[in-house]
């Protein structure tokens, strides 16, 4: 947690520092806004809480007014390593990657979207926050992406995924912008929310959110830091078998929560395959389910594989909630995801009401809807 | 003569009882090899976990190992011998391809669940046979060269679906599951999932051993064969399917290992020199004992699980090297 506040102050200022490099002179450069997520002035006298539990934090407001701007040209490294000019604040955006995506609605560009990624039907968030983009011309996937379609929805800049490296290359050759993100794990998410927000002119929703998740997931690692780490063994999407190491985002998403990610060991940087015997070996207590797991918390308590598994002994296994998202994918709230497993490794600290506060707190405020029942 | 088949016998002997030792010694290997920290005081004392760990999981594993190599290095001698073609493996008659079109097909239409893709893979594996034996019955003048256009063909039909199902496939879930599955993996095998490769593998192989006499002569000339009263079309059906049962039921399991049906029949033949019965059955001990070898490095290098096809062909491809430079390619009796 010192690690995600640490780099995100450097990400912060450093990103600041270069935007209002360009757009000001130093001495008129304006500072980030802050706006105090901690307390709410009005409610200090109403809520008294006890000296040994702090308050829980609250969602800023969005303001309208921009107090950070970003001067054009600009130039920026994206996160494959390719320098690349942005001339002037782009009005036309396309997003081949629902990260990239996801990130632009939160800074509330869905307006300034002109084409997005393929199978944009089956992601429930856009169908919440904006359901007209699902419409918009499709990008093809990160296998196969349409060139000629990117080309014809004619836009000014273009959000791909690392695996379309190349892709951004024939893009710069046809004369559209491209932007290689690569959010995979927790300092290059926050590396990706500024760079979008850079390139995008939008720093005042860049800084909020980072200062948002920096806000939440301090609040709840200070909760949780007296308790006992609990092991927890994350399953992923496409097999109970398939786990995260420590160089994954997902391992970030335990350790957030105040718990011990079994698998740290490894240091695969995609979905690792391990044994019945290796999660054995490392006994976890609790068996965490990926949000879009193909199999169910029933196929796990009923595995005879595992059936010596404290956490299928003890009936501790569950499953992300993927109502809205998957959290445990790095879009912007995916600090939820170490919310909700907070809340079911130390009930105590986190209580299940801080949770959907949380999820409803930041979906109105950066996406514009409330959620049913998260 | 009367020397050279003594001599013969004699090395067939040494074989034997150097194949039953390295057997018994990787068999324990295997078995003594896992991510949990097993010990024998815990097994003797009835620790719970310990015998779940050993009876459940390392024992059916390291039998699956054996049991799939023996599979896979018989059924790969035999389609050499049928098609008299030293390139012959499981892939010549489409098995391979259907096998892996047919678990992308369960993987991407009822997720990765064990059963479904096990299913599935099976039948795209005997379908493919079946598919690729009905067109070369179909044209007229058929020999065992026209069974190998026939499974050309069937290969590119199966690998053209599997480029399309991986192209639908969700990147996130299916598609990992998907390419996992084609690198093979003896992950996961539990007692319940030996039975099936055991009891095909086993009745085949006896169905091999019973017909070998005319397999040998099948694989000399098929005029000849005819002949000598050899009903070629039944019988290279027959064992075809034999064989192609014997891959499918071991693949359904384990995923595509690739090279030890080409390797071990190789690997049998430039130790015996020829390819009589004993070579039929070094071939079966050869596969098993790579696929084993190969199976306890993709389990213990390191945490995460590793495909197996990696290993065989890493010490498989060394091994057959190491055998041609010394005993040089010579042209194989048929005894």
């Amino acid at each position: 947690m010192k690690k995600f506040t640490a780099f995100f102050l450097a990400c912060v200022l450093l990103f600041s520092a270069a935007a209002c490099g360009k757009t000001s002179e130093p001495d008129k450069t304006p500072a980030p806004t802050r706006t105090a997520p901690t307390q709410d002035i009005q409610n200090q006298d109403v809520l008294t809480p006890a000296p040994s539990v702090p308050t829980p934090p609250e969602f800023p407001k969005k303001n309208p007014d921009s107090s950070v701007s970003v001067r054009f040209p600009l130039t920026v490294t994206d996160q494959a390593g390719r320098t690349v000019t942005i001339d002037q604040p782009p009005h036309r955006i396309a997003s081949s990657y629902y990260i990239s995506t996801s990130l632009l609605l939160s800074f509330g560009l869905k307006d300034k979207l002109v084409g997005i990624e393929a199978k944009a039907n089956t992601r429930n968030i856009y169908r919440l926050a904006a359901s007209q983009i699902i419409e918009l011309p499709n990008m093809g996937t990160a296998k196969e992406f349409n060139t000629e379609a990117c080309v014809a929805a004619k836009p000014e800049v273009v959000f791909l995924p690392m695996k379309l490296k190349k892709v951004a290359d024939t893009l710069e050759e046809l004369g559209i912008k491209a932007i290689v993100v690569n959010p995979e794990n927790t300092e290059l998410l926050i590396e990706c929310i500024s760079l979008v927000g850079n390139v995008t002119d939008s720093m005042d929703e860049a800084i909020l959110l980072l200062e948002t998740i920096d806000t939440f997931l301090s609040y709840t690692s200070d909760r949780v830091s007296t308790e006992a780490s609990p092991r927890v063994y994350l399953a992923g999407n496409s097999d109970l078998l398939s786990t995260a190491g420590s160089r994954m985002y997902q391992d970030s998403l335990v350790t957030n929560a105040g718990g011990i990610n079994v698998a740290a060991e490894l240091s695969d940087t995609y979905w690792a395959n391990v044994s019945y015997e290796q999660i054995l070996a490392w006994n976890p207590e609790y068996i965490v389910l990926a949000a879009d797991a193909s199999y169910t918390i029933e196929d796990v308590l009923n595995n005879a594989n595992l059936a010596a598994c404290d956490a299928v002994k003890n009936k501790k296994v569950v499953k992300l909630p993927g109502d809205i998202e998957a959290w445990d994918s790095p879009v912007p709230g995916s600090f939820l995801g170490s919310i909700y497993l907070a809340s079911v490794l130390h009930p105590d600290c986190i209580s299940t009401e801080f949770y959907k506060d949380c999820v409803t707190g930041f979906y109105e405020t950066f996406y514009g809807f409330t959620p049913a029942n998260e | 003569m009367g020397k050279k088949t003594q001599t013969y016998r004699n090395k067939i002997i040494l074989l034997s009882v150097m194949s039953v030792l390295l057997l018994g010694a990787v068999l324990m290997w295997s078995v003594l090899t896992g991510q949990y920290p097993l010990t024998l005081r815990a097994l003797l004392s009835g620790d719970s976990t310990s015998v779940l760990v050993f009876l459940r999981l390392r024992v059916p594993r390291a039998l699956m190992g054996l049991i799939g190599g023996f599979g896979l290095g018989i059924s790969g001698f035999v389609y050499q011998l049928i098609f008299r073609n030293p390139l012959a493996s499981p892939d010549i008659v489409g098995v391979s391809s259907g096998a892996s079109a047919g678990a992308a097909f369960a993987i991407v239409l009822f997720s990765a669940l064990t059963p479904a893709t096990s299913i599935a893979a099976f039948t795209g594996g005997i379908l493919a046979l079946s598919v690729t034996l009905l067109i070369a019955c179909l044209v007229p003048g058929k020999n065992s060269y026209t069974i190998v256009l026939a499974g050309i063909a069937i290969h590119s039909i199966a690998q053209t679906i599997l480029m399309f199902l991986k192209l639908s496939a969700d990147p996130e879930k299916q598609l990992a599951s998907i390419e996992y599955w084609i690198m093979g993996s003896l992950n996961g095998v539990t007692a319940d999932r030996l039975l099936l490769p055991f009891l095909i593998t086993t009745l085949c192989s006896v169905l091999m051993l019973l017909f070998f006499r005319q397999i040998l002569i099948l694989s000399l000339n098929e005029d000849e064969a005819f002949l000598l009263g050899v009903n070629v079309t039944i019988l290279r059906f027959v064992i075809l399917l034999a064989a192609t049962l014997i891959v499918s039921s071991i693949i359904c399991v384990t995923g595509l290992i690739s090279f030890i049906g080409l390797l071990a029949p190789h690997i049998a033949k430039l130790l015996t020199r020829r390819s009589d019965l004993a070579t039929f059955i070094l071939s079966g001990v050869s596969g098993a004992l790579i696929m084993t070898i190969a199976d306890i490095f993709a389990r213990s290098i390191s945490s995460a699980e590793l495909p197996v096809s990696i290993f065989t062909s890493l010490l498989g491809a060394p091994l057959l090297i190491v055998l041609l430079v010394k005993n040089g390619r010579k042209e194989y009796r048929n005894d």
